[in-house]
């Protein structure tokens, strides 16, 4: 029998979840963007909604003009919440809907959610989304929905969870089994999906895993670092 | 034989190793679910099932994730040499093609009017034996239109249609064609070959979109991938030679505009050069044809045709000879020209000129896997527009349809409708009701691929086959539409009966694998390896062995491009492009799809016109007004939208609305800008030029309403200060 331990305490103490997006390689394909969508259950706005700003996208690909022709140039940033260490978003929150875990998520308690929106008027990054609607899927479409995920209903804010279920699901499982979880076992779905593997994620209290080395690169920067929030994401500067 | 009998798949009930599905005459069929290694399983009561992804022509292995019978997410398949795990927008978004609400539900018969789009329930027999008599009134004159089906299902189309003398053509709306012939002229290789994008370290691209939606768009996007970030010390460089700043080319090192159709000129100078500065090493014997060539050609010349300066294409050849190994790809805009094949040929020379074939890289032939697939070829327009020509193949006769939809894909101006209404009986085996579809008499509508058996050869790619089986229970009364030409083989008799005696299109598919295994490993039970290949999703090798090439066409011409519509009364150049998430329209009727921001401009749910904003300003155009296109052929309206990538005497409309029929999510939306072109053909590929009919733009004085999701890009610039770098 293994002995119990509380998730947030495995051997070697406890994660710190961190992701690396290498900006030389995300071509703007947005295949995590739909991944994204299906995994976690994000409603569908139609055009309406849309036109008014209300559109739902937990990671979305920022894209940036530069030049005029003949020397245009555009580049893409994928962003998503930066799971600040330092959460401009939490001390907002007069219900403690938007709180840090002690393996550094931003959570967001949908159930506890009044909806002030403050938190969204805090995030620097602007990747917190209100729904404004219920939720809504023409049948069939519903039977896709993905059961390990809740479905957000009107008023409350959300966003992304670093596929919170996934990570739970690996940490459950290696609890069982008495051990860390491993360095590439948790992998949220737009990490999964994104052919040119510019998305890495892992956990970076393991100073071997792949997303510790790769944020030691002398390409990496935070965004609006300057800000002091302390972002779990590290993005690798495109190289020109 | 009674088709009733073999109306297999209904739900009995799930097992816990899988859906447990009852076949034909009792006969049971298992499915195996795919086996992931035990770290990367989602706890749940979730089962993988492999199969593979048909939302476009690639054929990627795809894993999906089945829960109390719903597929629930589908994944790329982690083994499939193909995308190894990774997987595309459009292929994420395939379950919105199984619960789509407005799949058609069953067989149907027209009522009313040809084309009026209404439609009654018609029983499966009623419609078997409508098809069926109908194609025996017409002897030799049936027409199946098909998408390309690389299995076994091309093997059943063939020689269904051979049997009873009739004509079948795998048709696509893609640039493909170009590159087939090219390869032909260049290598003399039918197939098409591998890039190796991975290795290379300098990659030259002619308006290759291979980051969007290019031949293989996730194998080259993982080959990307490690071509700039996989290797320790080496950054592969490449740059993008097109009109256009497309997706693909804000991706380049460098992007180098030119004007549209001149693209073979400039290689053809690249080309020169590296034979002037010594640089090839291409066998002496072959060399001459080669020097002959490009004698007649100057560099000065070519840049005053081209745009590109002469110190550009010096430095472009320069580059690309002192690569380690440099590898040139055409296709794109490049390739949908009235010259589209000649100037993919004189890209193809570059190759030769620097020897990359076949070489870590380069240019890779792997022959595609044994797997009795047939050989069919896959057509351009042209095939399809002899169908009205003079020899009047389709006048009369029964015209059928497997997912193609060339009333959406074939511009007016081809005058294509006729062929529908010539024919006797149009009859469509799609799941949806599109343009084509909905002027048909008779429906038979196929399962979804999710609820499917079939298989699909890997081209070019180290070989593969990819298997697939049915992951979910079909939803409606549909069927297999193998079934359904296997069944009509069996009322017909005699020789086509003969050909094609299996029972139901599972056994059939599962003998062409026994025959298969049999040739490849002799002696070996079937059974296992039948298992294993369900469980994995299909059998590969981990590497073929390259194909040596027989041949080294040197270019034989490079005539600038044509283009239809006077430039004084038509200003611009058109370019109408598939776009990223629609494709060729396929993707319209997917709600995420429609909702998936346009990667440059962030337009969702509609249409827009693509305008340097200089020129705009120039006609006093702001963003979002309403814009008239005007071609020749026709013309559109669509707000503008301003785009800083195109020169100033282009304007581009992305492809994939515009739908007047195709579901609620489709329908009414935006434009088809395939509306505008001229009936234009790239001769030795039979492809249409989708680039060569000229506009002009007219102010209509209104707003649209482009719906940009940029909410937050604009004014954030200080994002990108610290995200740009010197190496
Ligand atoms: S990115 Fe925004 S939502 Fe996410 S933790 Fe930071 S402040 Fe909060
Ligand atoms: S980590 Fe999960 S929730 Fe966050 S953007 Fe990626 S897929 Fe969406
Ligand atoms: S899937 Fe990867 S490459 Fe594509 S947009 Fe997302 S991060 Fe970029």
């Amino acid at each position: 029998m293994v002995e119990y331990r509380d998730q947030n305490a495995p051997p070697g103490g406890p994660y710190q979840w961190g992701m690396v997006i290498d900006l030389d390689r995300c071509t703007g394909c947005e295949a995590c963007v739909v991944a994204c969508k299906a995994e976690n259950n994000i409603r569908i706005a139609g055009e309406d909604e849309a036109a008014q700003g209300r559109a739902v996208y937990w990671i979305r690909i920022e894209r940036y003009w530069e030049g005029e022709y003949p020397n245009a140039q555009l580049k893409f940033m994928p962003v998503l919440c930066q799971h600040c260490g330092n959460a401009p978003c939490e001390p907002v929150c007069p219900v403690y809907a938007s709180y840090h875990t002690p393996d550094g998520l931003n959570a967001q308690v949908y159930n506890r959610c009044v909806g002030v929106r403050y938190c969204g008027n805090n995030c620097p990054y602007t990747v917190r989304y209100f729904n404004w609607f219920e939720p809504h899927w023409d049948e069939p479409l519903n039977e896709q929905l993905n059961p390990d995920v809740t479905v957000r209903s009107v008023g409350v804010m959300e966003k992304c969870t670093f596929c919170v279920q996934r990570i739970r699901g690996a940490q459950q499982t290696a609890q069982k089994e008495g051990r860390r979880v491993k360095d590439g076992e948790v992998t949220p779905a737009c990490v999964q999906s994104c052919p040119t593997e510019a998305l890495v994620f892992g956990d970076r209290n393991d100073p071997e895993s792949r997303v510790s080395k790769l944020a030691e690169s002398d390409r990496g920067f935070g965004l609006l670092e300057e800000l002091g929030t302390k972002p779990a994401i590290t993005y690798l500067k495109r190289i020109k | 034989m009674d088709l009733k009998r073999r109306d297999f798949l209904k739900v009995v009930g799930l097992g816990a190793a899988g859906s447990m599905l009852p076949g034909c005459g009792g006969e049971t069929a298992k499915l195996i679910p795919y086996v992931l290694p035990d770290e990367e399983i989602v706890p749940g009561v979730a089962n993988w099932y492999a199969s593979v992804c048909r939302e476009c022509e690639a054929g990627c292995g795809i894993i999906v994730r089945v829960m109390e019978g719903r597929a629930r997410k589908i994944e790329g398949n982690p083994d499939h040499p193909l995308n190894r795990g990774k997987l595309c927008a459009l292929g994420q978004a395939s379950l919105q093609g199984l619960y789509n609400p407005d799949r058609i539900r069953g067989p149907l018969q027209r009522d009313g009017e040809r084309g009026e789009g209404r439609f009654k329930p018609i029983p499966w027999e009623e419609a078997m034996s409508r098809w069926v008599s109908a194609l025996q009134k017409h002897p030799g004159g049936a027409v199946l239109i098909s998408r390309p089906v690389p299995g076994t299902l091309a093997g059943l189309f063939s020689t269904f249609m051979k049997e009873i003398s009739g004509t079948v053509f795998f048709y696509e709306p893609s640039a493909e064609r170009p590159l087939r012939a090219a390869n032909r002229k260049s290598f003399g290789i039918d197939f098409l070959p591998d890039y190796d994008l991975a290795n290379t370290t300098y990659l030259l691209s002619f308006g290759a979109p291979f980051l969007s939606h290019w031949l293989s768009p996730v194998h080259f996007g993982a080959a990307y991938g490690r071509m700039r970030q996989g290797r320790p010390e080496v950054r592969g460089r490449f740059v993008q030679v097109e009109p256009r700043l497309s997706l693909t080319a804000a991706s380049a090192d460098r992007w180098v505009p030119i004007r549209p159709g001149t693209e073979g000129l400039l290689a053809v100078a690249i080309g020169r050069l590296i034979l002037e500065e010594g640089r090839t090493n291409l066998p002496r014997g072959d060399r001459s044809r080669f020097e002959k060539f490009y004698a007649s050609f100057s560099i000065d010349r070519i840049a005053n045709e081209t745009g590109v300066a002469e110190e550009e294409i010096v430095r472009l050849a320069r580059e690309f000879y002192t690569a380690a190994s440099p590898l040139a790809i055409g296709g794109g805009i490049a390739s949908e020209q009235t010259n589209g094949t000649d100037t993919l040929v004189a890209i193809n020379a570059l190759n030769l000129l620097v020897g990359n074939i076949n070489r870590p890289g380069g240019i890779r032939f792997f022959r595609p896997s044994d797997f009795p697939a047939s050989s069919a070829e896959v057509v351009g327009e042209q095939a399809l527009l002899d169908l009205k020509g003079p020899s009047k193949k389709a006048s009369r006769s029964v015209l059928m349809l497997y997912q193609a939809n060339p009333l959406y894909t074939l511009p007016p101006s081809t005058q294509f409708r006729q062929v529908f209404e010539e024919a006797d009986l149009v009859v469509s085996f799609s799941p949806f009701l599109d343009e084509s579809t909905a002027m048909a008499d008779l429906i038979l509508p196929d399962h979804f691929f999710l609820e499917s058996w079939g298989d699909h050869v890997t081209e070019g790619i180290a070989p593969a086959a990819g298997l697939a089986q049915p992951v979910v229970i079909p939803r409606y009364d549909t069927r297999p539409v193998g079934d359904l030409f296997l069944g009509a083989a069996n009322r017909f008799g005699g020789g086509v009966k003969e050909r094609l005696s299996w029972t139901d299109y599972r056994t059939m598919v599962r003998e062409q694998w026994r025959d298969f295994f049999d040739r490849r490993q002799p002696g070996q039970p079937f059974e296992a390896a039948w298992v294993e290949a369900l469980q994995k999703g299909g059998w590969w090798k981990p590497e073929g062995k390259p194909v040596s090439i027989s041949q080294r066409g040197a270019p034989s011409a490079a005539e600038p491009a044509r283009f239809e519509g006077s430039e004084k009364e038509f200003p611009f150049y058109f370019y109408p492009f598939p776009s990223m998430g629609l494709h060729y329209g396929q993707g319209a009727n997917r709600p995420w799809l429609q909702e998936l921001p346009d990667p440059m401009t962030t337009v969702v749910w509609g249409s827009w016109v693509e305008i340097n904003p200089k020129t705009a300003q120039e006609y006093g155009l702001a963003e979002r007004d309403l814009v008239r296109v005007i071609s020749p052929y026709g013309e559109i309206e669509a707000p503008v939208v301003y785009f800083p990538g195109n020169p100033p005497d282009l304007i581009s409309v992305p492809i994939g609305q515009g739908h007047r029929a195709y579901g609620r999510y489709a329908e009414g939306r935006g434009v088809n800008p395939l509306a505008l072109l001229a009936p234009l053909i790239d001769a030795p590929s039979g492809a249409l030029a989708t680039g060569a009919t000229r506009v002009r733009i007219e102010r209509t004085g209104r707003k649209g309403r482009p719906v940009l999701v940029d909410q937050t890009g604009q004014g954030t610039r200080r994002h990108t200060e610290g995200g740009e770098g010197e190496a």
